[in-house]
């Protein structure tokens, strides 16, 4: 589903975010990419949906390469995936409803179909009773939460999330966690890049390390090693 | 494109009109007032070639003959004349006639000629008549070369000077439209740019999700024209009526100068202005919403 082969980025400001990545996330798969700050974790994930370019190697995304997108196939790439940031990116002046709605109408969906998948996912991640407040009556986990609703909403076949327990606390960390998780079960793709050496190690998924721009372990059913 | 995706383009370009609305009636009044001096030109400029036009066709060539000349050679003359290119009638006026005009001319105080003591002291002329305006100055040029021709009259200084002047309101208009045109360009961009600004957040989110580039473009180009084309109506309005004003109260003290009262041909000429807005706004708007979409 997605494959980095020999990935390098060298940003034109001299910094090597990443130097020879290579691995493969398959379909159905919860992958955790984890490593300190600076490792670049945001980075392949900003590559995922070609917000940046690699200087160096191979991006495919469903079995086809991502780096010679003209600009009009970019839309139909990112259609496919669903991105959820740590700091929500939710639009203030439009409630719960209105910003996942947003998604949809932004690709051309029809009004009936918004009318019955909306109330949908905000079932899914339990906010039917908070459809129509705005993001600033909302707490940080709600507001995560339609977040990713709004990720989910047209159905993408990958989910990609940076940091996206960054700004919560512990218990509701979990509670993004395991709606991710369900997420999961129902046959999306999911790509989570963290600092949460908890939820990590408890979560028992697959774990790729980064050091340095390196990728120095890829473990299944791993942990985070106390150094790291 | 569905119809209700064009629905939200305009929506949505309202909605970021009301947000900047002293913004977005600076773009418009700067589109209005370009365009007003534009038009002013354009009127000015259509009126000049309207008037060279008419007096152009009027245009006739006197050629006076030796007082003395007998009137069979004047005939003969007249005849020799009209065999000539691009002459599309010859008359000859005979003395007695020119006589007759000038006692009409002096109308009440005709007992005036009455000292010139019964004698005519008026040559004999042709009165020519071309078949082009621009044949006018080779006919009388030919003509005053005949022998037995005394003078060749024609109204060439008024033709050139008015045609000087046209030439040079062109110029005049072309540079000044040309001036305001660019500072209405750049006044729409920066309207449309604070709207982009204000809502680039939305722009990204919007790309995160897979909006396609026209998507997002729309509607600040819709924007951006209707910036243009409400300036364009102010201009257009008010040009129609400053015009109309001066027509019906200048006009009829002017009467020797022929103006365009066709109210048609006014408003096909005013029409441009309205592309000519909508157009200005477009190039505004993709001026801004360019930079801001390379994500």
């Amino acid at each position: 589903m997605i494959q980095f082969i020999n990935v390098s980025k060298v940003y034109p400001n001299g910094n090597k975010a990443l130097a020879d990545v290579s691995f493969q996330v398959d379909k159905g798969e919860f992958v955790f990419l984890v490593g300190p700050s600076g490792a670049g974790k945001s980075t392949v994930i900003r590559m995922m949906f070609r917000e940046e370019l690699p200087t160096r190697g191979q991006i495919m995304i469903g079995g086809k390469s991502i780096l010679r997108l003209r600009r009009s196939e970019i839309p139909i790439l990112r259609r496919n995936m669903g991105v959820v940031f740590q700091d929500y990116r939710l639009l203030s002046d439009r409630t719960a409803y209105e910003n996942i709605a947003f998604a949809m109408q932004v690709v051309e969906a029809a009004p009936w179909e918004i009318r019955e998948r909306v109330p949908q996912v905000l079932e899914m991640v339990g906010l039917s009773h908070r459809a129509d407040h705005y993001p600033h009556q909302l707490s940080g986990g709600e507001q995560q939460r339609v977040a990713i609703a709004r990720a989910i909403v047209n159905n993408p076949r990958i989910l990609v999330a940076d940091e996206p327990t960054g700004n919560l606390d512990a218990e509701t960390s979990w509670q993004i966690i395991h709606l991710l998780n369900e997420i999961n079960k129902r046959g999306t793709t999911i790509v989570v890049a963290t600092h949460n050496r908890e939820i990590v190690t408890t979560m028992r998924k697959r774990v790729l390390t980064l050091e340095g721009g390196a990728l120095v372990r890829d473990v299944e059913r791993g942990t985070v090693r106390r150094e790291a | 494109m569905k119809p209700r995706t064009i629905a939200y383009y305009f929506r949505q370009a309202v909605i970021s009109m009301g947000r900047n609305t002293g913004m977005s009636i600076a773009a418009a009044l700067t589109v209005a007032i370009a365009l007003f001096i534009l038009g002013s030109f354009l009127l000015l400029v259509t009126n000049a070639n309207f008037i060279a036009g008419v007096l152009e066709s009027n245009v006739e060539i006197a050629a006076y003959l030796d007082v003395d000349m007998p009137r069979k050679d004047a005939e003969q003359m007249a005849q020799q004349v009209a065999a000539m290119d691009l002459v599309a009638d010859v008359r000859l006026v005979p003395k007695e006639e020119g006589l007759n005009q000038l006692r009409k001319q002096f109308g009440d105080r005709h007992d005036l000629l009455s000292a010139l003591g019964g004698v005519n002291p008026l040559p004999d002329y042709l009165k020519i008549k071309v078949t082009e305006p621009e044949g006018v100055r080779a006919v009388a040029e030919a003509v005053a070369g005949l022998e037995g021709v005394e003078k060749v009259n024609y109204g060439e200084l008024v033709v050139y000077r008015l045609f000087s002047v046209i030439y040079w309101v062109r110029w005049l208009g072309l540079g000044s439209m040309i001036l305001l045109s660019l500072s209405a360009v750049f006044l729409v961009a920066i309207t449309v740019r604070l709207t982009v600004f204000a809502r680039r957040r939305e722009i990204n989110i919007m790309k995160y999700v897979g909006a396609t580039d026209w998507f997002i473009r729309w509607p600040f180009f819709l924007e951006g024209m209707f910036l243009g084309l409400t300036g364009a109506l102010v201009a257009v309005a008010s040009l129609y009526g400053t015009y109309q004003f001066l027509v019906s109260n200048i006009g009829p003290a002017l009467p020797f100068v022929p103006l365009v009262t066709d109210s048609l041909t006014v408003m096909r000429h005013l029409a441009w202005l309205l592309l000519a807005g909508t157009a200005v706004g477009a190039l505004g708007s993709a001026i801004s919403v360019h930079r801001f979409l390379k994500v």
